[in-house]
């Protein structure tokens, strides 16, 4: 339709320098604010979404107080939880910079930091499945009608593993959606999409992955170590 | 970029196949918009067939007779014979109908009605009054359509594996503990179908809030565009927590997870809360964008600048913000008397800013020029079932009265009046509004007064009965129930049956007008908003260029309307205007 | 609005207007009154809103309807006076609504301390009473095609039910008394109430208690209206209000069922205890196995197994009706146990057995019931100790 536009010297322009919005958009900044505000909408229903197991939290901590606090201690270490924590904050401040290499065209400092993100997020499934559902689906502590395991320590151990198999699977499943999302950045940054001019979807990838941290800063200490 | 752009969306491409391909793989909200409205009939149809077999069972009130044989035998049902046996269990005549009813409620609701305003008409015509070219992001919009009939399409396969009878409620444990039919495959479906409407919801904001023309400010935005996106905001914020809600009840049917069963020390009436936190809003969903349709007609039929349009703005606001705030009142017989005290006064101030719209809009018809033709008629029928169906809510608020009317007819009648006569005649009025600028077809206007009539009396002899079953102590969710009940149960089957023949005349009407109805002018009404302005059909992008804003889309005292007869539309002398002028 | 206690002496009129309104349910409890003002309020509050803009919508449709060629009257878009009336009357309105029920709504949830106990389980498909002498209600009535108990209430004497249920959800609707409260699994709920008026009397000649006045009700019912499955509409009770002599020699009736042949108290049970919402007598299908013919045959069970079904079969399937499930039904029935003595077991064991196809089966039981009736009636002529 278009005949792609030339730089300077007549070298053909890298995808983000001749980025042109959608024909429906007045113009670039509409086009880049519309997306960023559709993010946060998407954010704020995800948020809610969460909240949805806060409330189912804090309902049976209020209903079986001792047994919650009791639970958390007895079945869940908070070395791993920790240690995954630490893994995602990493992950959460190299995504940024792999946005500050797109701000300042660096192509190899946005593939460096995505493929340390992807990594992080490779580490965190591995410990929690690997480390944690593997031993608790061996032991039977599972969640509530499956919960087999023969030591409980209180009466209401069954519904605390329930929150917690919804809660983290839920969020591991996050987690794993935003290993694809960021996948495809890393293709997109290596075709050369991404530069100073346009780089909305790295952006919104990037606040996707903090949404997928914050909530395991919500759940980590409400299982781990409350 | 022109040229081939400035065809009207409808237009077949060279080819039957581009065409077909033009329609499944297209981004134009238009087209979008018109497959969500071709998909939402359908289901209407299918949750009438529904509604009209259970109001055929309901004409006899079943009772144990002896027969012939000595032995005692029920008659009377009308769903006897249709048993059947599933995984080798009988299902009663009661359960068939109780599958009917939860298949009308949950098609109803999930499949037709919240969908149908915004997605359908509001992705038609939200952009267009907008001066837009299209929704903020036309690919999740496709997007959102294919997840709407993926959800869709696990509600119809929980049909195929023999039906859902939990009522559309899906209250625990009831809902987690029965082994009967596709309970699962109709929570998943209803969870599929929140994220299309939150897709729907987040485009519609962002449209709204980047894809204004230029000069189009917030005050000039019509009623319509305001409705929707009050829609927007609540399908946004509340429809996740249904969808975690439907979540948690699929892992307690698959995992048994307890967090809803008593049996392991979860508690049923959590459910509740969470799934009113959604579902209240989500009637808001359901009726403010037939306010905004209600809204246009009113204004653009009476030829009228509409009466505080600020207030009827702010009060779609209000009434979304203060949505969120009174799940509760559907409770009242199942928590503590503090506790229903406080969302019994809550529940009052939605009556406040709902009350106002209807003043506002009947203010409007004052001193105005008329037009007695199907979209009005249909939004005096909506004034008329509305004002019903909000004046029942009280008594439904009200602490002591609701304790004796929850759960009985008196409710069924109430939504009914707001859902069915306020949502879904808007809904109705707006297709017979709109129908000449998105086909390009007049309809034939007798045969749609015709059937405005009828659907009106067949509505309000079907549904008015029942507030005095709901009085007299008839429970809803009833099979059978005692003689006193019968000759009341006998009018609303009958009123259901002229309800259905009049919409089945507007069926008609409208393939006659598509086939082959004559050719719409640009602007049949003499309406001032965008959507007057462009072509009918509209062209694909919309607009030839960029439409400017000269004037509101209200101010019918001073501008003469585009594209139309000043005789057909004369002003009023300016004079006389000035006074009033803004 | 309200009906004086008699029939004689209402006004034809306002008999008809209340009928129109409550139906055979006419206020019947020390709340009811209080309720149906505040109804009546909303109602002529609303009726006037309804009026007034109906006409006027209706008036200027016709008057301002369009003329070809004739423009629009110019008029003011907006006002504020006008607009604030209309928002702050109806919210005046609305807030004497919403205080009327509540001050109408607290008695309900306030119970008297000396308020007599009826313990009330529900479960699919039947309410069970419990009275506080150990009492509960053997005889039924047809309500729609379901047998439903008949239970009674003192006259001007408050009673609160305790209520729980078996499996879900239920809820617990006198509308004659506009009350109801749901009924949970995993928690205790509670509703009081105290009826004004007398309904039933012991008609001595006859032996039974009849109505007052058959014309004005044949007592009022209980239904079930939280949605609970196959027979929700199914789940009804009938209540007789009667005077305290009266109120106390049905308590001590239903008590004391010693002088009841085990065949017939097994045939009243059935009902009562709402076996017949599932199970039926005459070999028909239903949610449970038909009794009829059921005695000595094998039941094979979802789990492969199967078992003869005799008297040790049978108690356990009332018991712990959970342990096998017969193939082709659902694991849907609640639990028995602690509901029923000792007799009353024996006495639904004994109906099953006259419902068996087997003529020698039959007989025995017969002979069996004579004789266990004999040594009945003894044990309780004979003195205590």
């Amino acid at each position: 339709m278009t005949t792609l536009p030339l730089g300077p010297a007549g070298v053909e322009l890298e995808p983000h320098e001749r980025y042109v919005p959608g024909s429906h958009w007045r113009n670039a900044k509409d086009e880049l604010e519309a997306a960023k505000l559709g993010m946060w909408l998407f954010l704020a229903t995800e948020v809610l979404l969460f909240g949805g197991f806060f409330c189912a939290y804090a309902f049976f901590r209020y209903l079986y107080p001792h047994d919650w606090h009791e639970a958390s201690r007895y079945y869940l270490s908070w070395q791993i939880g920790a240690a995954n924590t630490a893994v995602l904050l990493l992950s959460s401040f190299t995504i940024v910079l792999a946005i500050r290499g797109a701000q300042t065209n660096r192509k190899g400092m946005i593939l460096l930091n995505l493929a340390i993100t992807q990594l992080c997020a490779a580490f965190f499934l591995v410990v929690k499945i690997g480390w944690e559902y593997m031993p608790k689906i061996q032991k039977g502590e599972l969640p509530g009608g499956f919960f087999t395991y023969p030591h409980p320590h209180g009466d209401y151990d069954h519904i605390f593993m329930s929150v917690y198999w919804i809660s983290t699977a839920t969020h591991g499943f996050h987690v794993f959606i935003g290993m694809i999302v960021i996948a495809w950045a890393m293709w997109k940054a290596a075709a050369g999409h991404y530069g100073p001019k346009h780089y909305t979807s790295l952006e919104n990838v990037g606040l996707y992955w903090h949404l997928v941290d914050v909530i395991w800063i919500f759940l980590f200490p409400l299982l781990y170590l409350v | 970029m022109s040229g081939h752009h400035d065809v009207s969306y409808l237009a077949p491409k060279e080819t039957p196949w581009k065409t077909i391909w033009s329609w499944v793989y297209t981004v134009d909200h238009k087209k979008i918009g018109m497959m969500y409205l071709v998909t939402t009939l359908l289901m209407f149809f299918l949750g009438g067939v529904a509604a009209l077999a259970m109001r055929l069972e309901l004409f006899e009130p079943t009772t144990t007779v002896v027969n012939q044989a000595g032995q005692q035998a029920v008659e009377g049902q009308f769903f006897k014979g249709w048993e059947f046996t599933e995984r080798e269990q009988l299902v009663t005549a009661n359960n068939v109908y109780n599958r009917a009813f939860t298949l009308h409620g949950a098609i109803m609701v999930f499949l037709f009605i919240i969908p149908a305003i915004p997605a359908a008409l509001g992705n038609i015509f939200l952009p267009i009054m907008l001066g837009a070219k299209d929704v903020a992001f036309p690919k999740l919009n496709l997007m959102s359509w294919y997840t709407y009939v993926f959800g869709s399409l696990f509600a119809l396969w929980s049909i195929l594996q023999g039906g859902v009878e939990t009522g559309w409620t899906f209250y625990t444990p009831y809902s987690s503990s029965t082994n009967w039919g596709g309970v699962t495959a109709m929570v998943l479906g209803a969870f599929i179908l929140g994220f299309s409407s939150i897709f729907t919801g987040i485009n519609f904001i962002a449209t709204v809030h980047k894809l204004r023309v230029p000069g189009m400010g917030w005050f000039d935005m019509p009623l319509f565009v305001w409705a929707v996106y009050a829609t927007a905001i609540l399908q946004v914020l509340a429809t996740p927590v249904l969808g975690i809600t439907l979540l948690m009840l699929v892992f307690e049917r698959t995992f048994r997870i307890g967090i809803f069963d008593p049996a392991l020390g979860g508690d049923p009436v959590l459910f509740q809360h969470f799934f009113w936190f959604y579902s209240h809003p989500a009637v808001y969903i359901m009726i403010l964008p037939g306010m905004g349709i209600i809204s246009e007609i009113i204004a653009v039929q009476c030829r009228k600048r509409i009466f505080g349009y600020r207030a009827i703005a702010f009060s779609s606001i209000a009434i979304a913000g203060i949505s969120f705030l009174v799940w509760a009142h559907h409770m009242f017989t199942a928590q503590t008397a503090a506790s229903n005290a406080i969302f019994s006064a809550l529940t009052f101030l939605v009556a406040i800013p709902t009350a106002i719209k209807v003043f506002n809009w009947i203010a409007t018809m004052y001193k105005a020029s008329i037009a007695i033709n199907t979209p009005m008629l249909y939004a005096m029928s909506f004034l008329f079932n509305f004002t019903i169906g909000g004046l029942t809510g009280p008594p439904l608020a009200t602490l002591a009265t609701d304790i004796h009317l929850h759960d009985t007819y008196f409710v069924v009648a109430h939504f009914h009046y707001v859902m069915m006569g306020g949502t879904v005649l808007a809904f109705i009025g707006g297709l017979h509004h709109w129908w000449p600028k998105f086909t390009g077809r007049m309809y034939n206007e007798n045969v749609g007064r015709l059937g405005a009539v009828l659907v009106f009396i067949g509505f309000n002899v079907t549904f008015f009965i029942q507030f005095f079953l709901g009085t007299q102590g008839m429970p809803r969710r009833y099979a059978t129930y005692i003689n006193e009940f019968t000759w009341m149960h006998q009018i609303s089957t009958i009123g259901s049956f002229i309800l259905a023949t009049g919409l089945v005349i507007h069926l008609l009407n409208f393939v006659q007008s598509w086939i082959g109805g004559p050719a719409a002018p640009r602007n049949p009404w003499g309406g001032l908003s965008f959507e007057w302005e462009t072509d009918s059909p509209p062209i694909e992008h919309n607009f030839p260029r960029e439409p400017v804003i000269t004037h509101g889309p209200y101010d019918f005292d001073t501008t003469l309307p585009p594209h139309c007869d000043p005789r057909e539309f004369p002003l009023p002398d300016p004079a006389q205007s000035a006074r009033y002028s803004h | 609005m309200t009906v004086s206690n008699t029939s004689l002496g209402t006004p034809v009129l306002a008999s008809a207007w209340d009928r129109l309104w409550w139906g055979g349910n006419v206020e019947a409890s020390t709340f009811a009154e209080g309720v149906d003002h505040v109804f009546f309020y909303i109602f002529w509050v609303s009726l006037a809103f309804f009026v007034l803009l109906m006409w006027l919508m209706v008036y200027w449709a016709f008057k301002y309807r369009r003329r070809p060629g004739v423009a629009p009257q110019p008029s003011p878009s907006h006002n504020t006076a006008l607009e604030l009336t209309w928002s702050i009357v109806p919210t005046i309105l609305l807030a004497v609504m919403f205080f009327w029920g509540l001050i109408a709504y607290i008695p309900m949830k306030v119970a008297p301390a000396n308020a007599e106990v009826i313990n009330v389980t529900a479960r699919k498909w039947a309410w069970g009473l419990v009275y506080d002498n150990g009492a509960s209600p053997l005889e039924t009535e047809v309500i729609a095609d379901a047998a439903a108990p008949i239970f009674a209430l003192p006259v001007n004497r408050p009673i609160k039910f305790i209520m729980s249920s078996q499996d879900v959800i239920h809820s617990m609707y006198m509308p004659a008394f506009r009350i109801k409260r749901d009924v949970f699994p995993n928690f205790y709920t509670s509703q009081w109430v105290e009826a004004t008026k007398i309904t039933h009397r012991w008609e001595e000649q006859e032996k039974k208690f009849v109505p007052v006045n058959p014309a004005e009700s044949k007592g009022y019912y209980l239904a079930c209206t939280e949605y609970c499955g196959d027979q929700h509409s199914q789940m009804w009770g009938r209540v007789m209000v009667l005077a305290d002599a009266d109120y106390a020699l049905w308590k001590n009736q239903q008590a004391d069922t010693s002088g009841v042949s085990l065949p017939d108290l097994g045939a009243k049970l059935y009902k009562s205890k709402g076996c017949n919402a599932c199970h039926s007598v005459d070999g028909s299908a239903g949610t449970g196995p038909t009794w009829t013919g059921i005695w000595g045959k094998t039941h094979e069970f979802t789990d492969g197994g199967s078992a003869l079904v005799d008297e040790n079969y049978l108690r356990e399937s009332i018991l712990e009706p959970a342990k096998h499930i017969v193939r082709g039904y659902a694991n849907q029935m609640p639990t028995f146990q602690g509901q029923l003595t000792d007799r009353e077991l024996l006495a639904l064991i004994t109906y099953i057995r006259i419902l068996s196809d087997n003529p020698q089966d039959k007989a025995a039981a017969e002979e069996f019931s004579a004789r266990e009736l004999e040594e009945s009636k003894a044990a309780k002529n004979a003195p205590a100790n």
